[in-house]
């Protein structure tokens, strides 16, 4: 990533152009008239905020343009993604679920449709936790699945390749490589930090926050999760303990090992080298 | 060019030469002429455009197609090229006929327009094909030496079956013989029957039941593995459903599909225009509207109350139904609206055979993972 995606309102698009944007919106008609075909190499996506809009005009609009279905309620906007699904037809589509009680039922019928899916994860108590994990096995182990449920497969992967991405950026959180600009065009930090006025050295806001954390001896201090975590479970409330959290780490990483393994024995048996 | 795909099912004729107990078609004479044809093709590619959809494919039936002379599909093939080419849209044939009426004649047009390929229907044993004014136990031979006169010519003759209690009484080992060895089709499906249409006496236990179907599908899938899937034989829907859980793609039956109110019309002889070809035929209430009277096939479709009642049918379902639990909802969505209706009376109900497809699917994913295995060892 080189340079800075602003996610801005249809409102903003005209301010913007020029510039890399995801472009959110309720109704995808407020969108398409202002954008020219030359402008659409720097859309690097769109974020649909209301599910109960028309898309099917979309569908012939651009080509291969990211498209975020945003959930807010997802125990009981799930059907809402089959109005949707003819998308895929012609663009890249996920929804983005916030992780709040009956989210699996969104990522169980998005992944079914065939969409990605990104989780909205915030601090999870013990209860979400536990439906986490069902949503994760559901992700590692079941077989009709094809696409990925982020932050889990990104952290799958760096793992998998000991790589060490941390889930500030997965999550598109990141201040320095994220901003958020309001309705009237004032600019804050992504995501879970939307509150936050961006600043001259809001890049440096994770680097800095991280070394705080450190700083307090907090449990990230040791913690064997935090070169991919990097205290991401930390915001807003420091206190929050993380032991709920590492057992999805720890889940994952054993799911990048047995993976490893499997490859290894597959490539043992015909004589080649583990991949 | 870019976008998606539609299916067509269209029926230029609703006149039959056959006379099947169970058919639910209410066949009359009408047929479609080549002005008419000229004018639906227009509004076709009309809606293909406005609705960004790059290629199209026509699925001809009946009726009974060749009960048309070759001669209208030879002018059918040029028209509807023609108004493709004008408008950059791809469009490829496809033609199921019961085969009773081929002969030679129809070898140009099957070479040229079908890419010499025509798809059928046999049952075993047959308890309900007949030709009209014939017998029941006279029409398999009459179709295989069809068939065979076809293959000589080059021709290649997919095929449709499906079962019937006698089916299952004989089991699945001589219904492979029968099929494969026999009539030397390497290349077939296996639907589910259903009763639609009026209530008539064939059709009363038509509906097999779900627990000996489904061991004679498993049966057949044994069969099928052991003797003929390393030998080229297809069998659908296995072969898809194989394909699809080892490389998550696979042609699957249009009862599998998230919705097919997304990816099929039908358009009758008369301009009816319906969710496929069992509606269009037999329920009236069920039609989208006629497309001769419509100003355009976008506008029918988009304001159809009834095409509404099918495209919203799996978002209901997904709700008061059990399918968000079941672990195969990304191959099946709730299945196939017309199954449903003739057995439920409603659209709003899952397929009647969801028991024998979960049953299915199951069977298949292991002997997936077992190929996928086998496949990933030698590879």
């Amino acid at each position: 990533m080189d340079s800075i995606i602003y996610n801005i309102p249809a409102s903003m698009v005209e301010a913007y152009r020029g510039q890399r944007v995801i472009v959110r919106c309720h109704d995808p008609r407020e969108l398409m008239g202002r954008f020219a075909d030359a402008d659409l190499q720097n859309l690097a996506g769109l974020q649909l905020l209301s599910l109960n809009s028309a898309t099917d005009e979309l569908v012939n609009w651009g080509y291969a343009i990211p498209i975020d279905l945003i959930l807010t309620q997802p125990a009981t906007d799930f059907p809402l993604l089959y109005q949707h699904s003819g998308l895929l037809a012609t663009h890249p589509v996920r929804a983005s679920i916030p992780v709040m009680p009956g989210f699996g039922k969104a990522v169980r019928l998005a992944l079914s449709l065939n969409f990605a899916v990104k989780l909205e994860i915030t601090q999870p108590d013990q209860t979400l936790i536990e439906e986490m994990a069902e949503v994760l096995d559901f992700y590692l182990h079941h077989p009709t699945v094809s696409q990925p449920v982020e932050g889990f497969h990104s952290l799958l992967f760096a793992f998998y390749h000991n790589d060490p991405v941390m889930l500030w950026t997965i999550q598109e959180e990141d201040p320095a490589y994220f901003r958020h600009i309001g309705e009237h065009g004032e600019e804050t930090l992504s995501g879970r930090f939307t509150d936050a006025t961006a600043t001259g050295d809001s890049g440096s806001f994770v680097e800095t926050f991280q070394s705080e954390l450190l700083a307090d001896k907090s449990e990230c201090v040791g913690c064997e999760f935090f070169p991919n975590c990097g205290g991401y479970f930390k915001w807003p409330r420091r206190e929050y303990r993380c032991e709920g959290v590492k057992t999805l780490f720890s889940a994952l990483r054993q799911a990048a090992e047995e993976l490893r393994g499997d490859l290894a024995e597959v490539a043992a048996s015909k004589g080649a080298t583990p991949p | 060019m870019r976008g998606g795909h539609l299916s067509l099912i269209l029926l230029p004729t609703l006149k039959c030469n056959a006379d099947c107990a169970y058919c639910f078609e209410d066949k009359t004479a009408a047929h479609l002429t080549l002005e008419r044809l000229s004018l639906l093709i227009e509004k076709v590619i009309d809606y293909l455009e406005q609705s960004g959809i790059g290629s199209l494919t026509i699925y001809w039936q009946g009726g009974e197609v060749m009960t048309l002379p070759p001669q209208w599909f030879e002018q059918a093939k040029q028209i509807i090229a023609s108004a493709a080419k004008a408008r950059n849209k791809i469009i490829r044939h496809s033609m199921q006929s019961n085969m009773v009426g081929y002969d030679r004649k129809w070898n140009p047009v099957l070479a040229e327009m079908f890419g010499n390929s025509v798809g059928s229907s046999v049952d075993f044993p047959n308890l309900h094909r007949k030709v009209l004014g014939g017998r029941v136990e006279d029409f398999n031979a009459l179709w295989s030496r069809k068939v065979r006169e076809a293959r000589e010519a080059g021709i290649k003759v997919q095929v449709i079956s499906i079962p019937n209690q006698e089916t299952l009484a004989i089991g699945a080992e001589r219904f492979y013989a029968y099929l494969v060895d026999e009539l030397q089709i390497s290349d077939f499906q296996v639907n589910t029957p259903f009763p639609g249409g009026e209530l008539n006496d064939p059709l009363h236990g038509f509906l097999l039941a779900t627990d000996r179907l489904s061991h004679f599908l498993i049966d057949l899938l044994e069969v099928w593995l052991e003797r003929g899937y390393s030998q080229g034989v297809r069998i659908g829907p296995f072969d898809g459903l194989i394909d699809y859980f080892i490389t998550g793609n696979g042609c699957l039956p249009c009862i599998w599909r998230e919705n097919c109110a997304k990816e099929f019309v039908c358009i009758d002889a008369l301009g009816n225009v319906s969710q496929c070809d069992c509606w269009v035929t037999s329920y009236p209430e069920f039609w989208f509207g006629n497309l001769f009277e419509a100003d355009s096939l976008s506008e029918l479709l988009r304001t159809s109350p009834a095409r509404r009642r099918f495209q919203e049918r799996p978002s209901v379902l997904i709700q008061q139904e059990d399918c968000l639990h079941c672990d195969y909802l990304a191959l099946c969505h709730g299945g196939c609206p017309i199954r449903t209706y003739t057995v439920q009376g409603t659209l709003l109900a899952k397929d009647p055979y969801c028991q024998l497809y979960q049953s299915l699917f199951r069977e298949v994913e292991g002997v997936a993972a077992r190929l996928a295995g086998s496949r990933a060892v030698l590879r």
